[in-house]
C-alpha cells in the first residue's frame, strides 16, 4: 500500500510538471505531436527509473559533499546509452526529438528526484517513485501535445483530424505552448483548492 | 600543545575526506566511461550501417536511375564536400547528372542536404542529410505528407498507405529550375493543388513557421550550384536551345 503511494504521486498529487513544476524546457519544446510526447516520456521514464536504481543503490558510498556530479555522471550515462540506441535503432524519432534527447540530462526532475527521493529512501521505493514520476511528466506531456497538435497543425499522430479546418499556427509556436500549460497549471490548481476546501 | 594536536588531525581527516570523495567521483567516472564505451561498441556498427543506408538511399533518389561515374570532393568555407557526376542511358542518347551535397545554418545547426540534377539544370531530387531544427517547425522538412485521416485510421483496421512517400518539402523541389531564382512562398502547408502554382512560379512553399530552414536550405543549394559551375566549369543548361 506503501508502495503504490509512491508510484502513485507522482501522477497526480506531485505530478512532476504540474505541481512541482519542474522539467518545463521539455515540455514546452517536444509537444508539439503526441508522438514526440510519447517517446520523450519512454526516455526520460527509462532514464529516471535507472538513475532513481543506481543512486538508491549506492547512497550509503556516495560522500555527501561529491553527490550532485556523482548523480549527473549516473544520469549522463543513461542518457547517453538511450541517446546511442535510438540512433542506432530508431533514427527516425531520433531525427524528430533532435537535441532534447541529449538535454534529457539537464531536465531538473531527474536531478530533483535522484537528490530528494532516492539518496534517501530503498530500493523499491525509489523505483516505484522513478516510474511514476516518469509517467507522470509524460501523461502530462501527451495531454498538452494532444492539443498543441490538433488545435495548432489539425493533426493527430501525424493523421487529419478534421478535413478542411485551418489550424491556429500560434499553437503550434512556443505561444501556444505557454497558453496550455498556463491553462493546465489552473486548472490543477482549482482542481487541488476545490479538493481542500471540500475537507473542511 | 593541545592547538597543534587538533590542528593535526583535522589536516588528517580533511586529507583523508578529499582523497575518498575524488576516489569515488573518479571511480564513477570510470565506470560509467567502461560502461558506455561497451554501449557504444554494440551501437556503432549499426550506426554506422544507419549512415551508408542513408547515404545510399539519398543518392539513388536524388539521381534515379543514374549510375555514379565519378566522386568528387570540393571545398567552400572551409569544410569539404562531396559531388558525384552519374550517367544514364535516355532514349538511346547518354545523359549526365550531378549531384552535390551542401550545408547552410538553419535556425539552429547546420542543415545538410543533397541535390541531384540533369543538364539542363533541372532538379531531379533532393534529399536532407542531417539536421537539428526545432522539433514541430523546421524538423518537418523531414515529415512525409499524409492526407489520411485520423478518425478512418481508427475504425479501418487494414491500414490503407497513404499515397505520399517521400518528404513534401522535399519533394517540391523536383522540378524546379536550378538556374533561375527559386522563390520562397509562404502559401501554408504544401497541398497537391499547390503543385502547379509552384511550379510556375519556380517557387516552393515554405514550411509554416520555419520559413528560416527553407531559406536556408534554398540559399545553400543555389549558392553551391554557382560556386560548382566555376570550379568544375559545368555548362549549364548544355544547349542554348533549352
Amino acid at each position: 500500500m506503501n508502495y503504490l503511494k509512491e508510484f502513485y504521486k507522482g501522477l497526480w498529487e506531485k505530478n512532476p510538471i504540474l505541481v512541482l513544476s519542474l522539467g518545463l524546457c521539455p515540455t514546452l519544446a517536444v509537444t508539439t505531436s503526441v508522438t514526440n510526447a510519447l517517446w520523450m516520456c519512454l526516455a526520460s521514464s527509462f532514464v529516471l527509473v535507472c538513475s532513481n536504481l543506481l543512486v538508491s543503490l549506492t547512497k550509503k558510498y556516495i560522500p555527501s559533499h561529491v553527490r550532485i556530479p556523482i548523480f549527473i555522471t549516473i544520469i549522463a550515462s543513461f542518457v547517453t546509452i538511450v541517446e546511442l540506441t535510438l540512433k542506432a535503432f530508431q533514427p527516425g524519432v531520433y531525427n524528430s526529438l533532435g537535441i532534447f534527447i541529449p538535454l534529457i540530462v539537464v531536465n531538473c526532475i531527474i536531478l530533483g528526484r535522484a537528490e530528494e527521493f532516492a539518496s534517501k529512501n530503498n530500493l523499491i521505493s525509489s523505483i516505484l517513485d522513478g516510474l511514476g514520476m516518469g509517467i507522470g511528466f509524460g501523461l502530462t506531456l501527451t495531454v498538452l501535445a494532444f492539443f498543441r497538435e490538433i488545435l495548432g497543425a489539425n493533426k493527430l499522430f501525424g493523421l487529419t483530424f478534421i478535413p478542411g479546418m485551418k489550424p491556429a499556427m500560434v499553437m503550434i509556436l512556443a505561444p501556444g505552448a505557454f497558453f496550455t500549460l498556463g491553462l493546465m497549471l489552473w486548472g490543477m490548481n482549482y482542481l487541488k483548492s476545490r479538493k481542500k476546501e471540500g475537507d473542511f | 600543545m593541545e592547538r597543534t594536536e587538533i590542528k593535526e588531525t583535522m589536516k588528517k581527516i580533511k586529507d583523508n575526506f578529499f582523497v575518498k570523495s575524488t576516489f569515488i567521483l573518479g571511480l564513477v567516472a570510470f565506470l560509467s566511461a567502461l560502461a558506455l564505451s561497451h554501449i557504444k561498441k554494440i551501437t556503432y556498427p549499426n550506426i554506422l550501417k544507419q549512415a551508408e543506408e542513408k547515404k545510399r538511399k539519398a543518392l539513388s533518389l536524388v539521381l534515379p536511375g543514374y549510375k555514379i561515374v565519378k566522386e568528387k570532393n570540393f571545398k567552400m568555407n572551409n569544410r569539404s564536400f562531396s559531388f558525384w557526376e552519374g550517367k544514364k542511358n535516355f532514349n538511346g542518347a547518354k545523359t549526365k547528372g550531378y549531384a552535390y551535397v551542401t550545408s547552410k545554418s538553419g535556425y539552429s545547426g547546420e542543415i545538410e542536404s543533397m541535390i541531384g540534377f540533369d543538364e539542363q539544370g533541372k532538379i531531379l531530387g533532393i534529399y536532407i542529410l542531417q539536421q537539428s531544427e526545432t522539433p514541430g517547425l523546421g524538423a518537418r522538412c523531414l515529415e512525409v505528407a499524409n492526407d489520411d485521416l485520423f478518425w478512418l485510421s481508427l475504425f479501418r483496421k487494414s491500414k490503407k498507405k497513404s499515397s505520399f512517400k517521400t518528404p513534401w518539402f522535399q519533394e517540391q523541389y523536383q522540378g524546379l529550375n536550378l538556374n533561375k531564382k527559386i522563390s520562397i512562398l509562404q502559401k501554408g502547408d504544401w497541398k497537391p493543388s499547390l503543385k502547379n502554382e509552384l511550379f510556375s512560379n519556380n517557387a516552393i512553399t515554405a514550411i509554416t513557421g520555419a520559413t528560416i530552414t527553407s531559406k536556408a536550405v534554398t540559399e545553400s543549394l543555389q549558392k553551391t550550384f554557382a560556386f560548382l559551375k566555376k570550379e568544375f566549369n559545368l555548362v549549364i543548361p548544355k544547349e542554348d536551345s533549352e
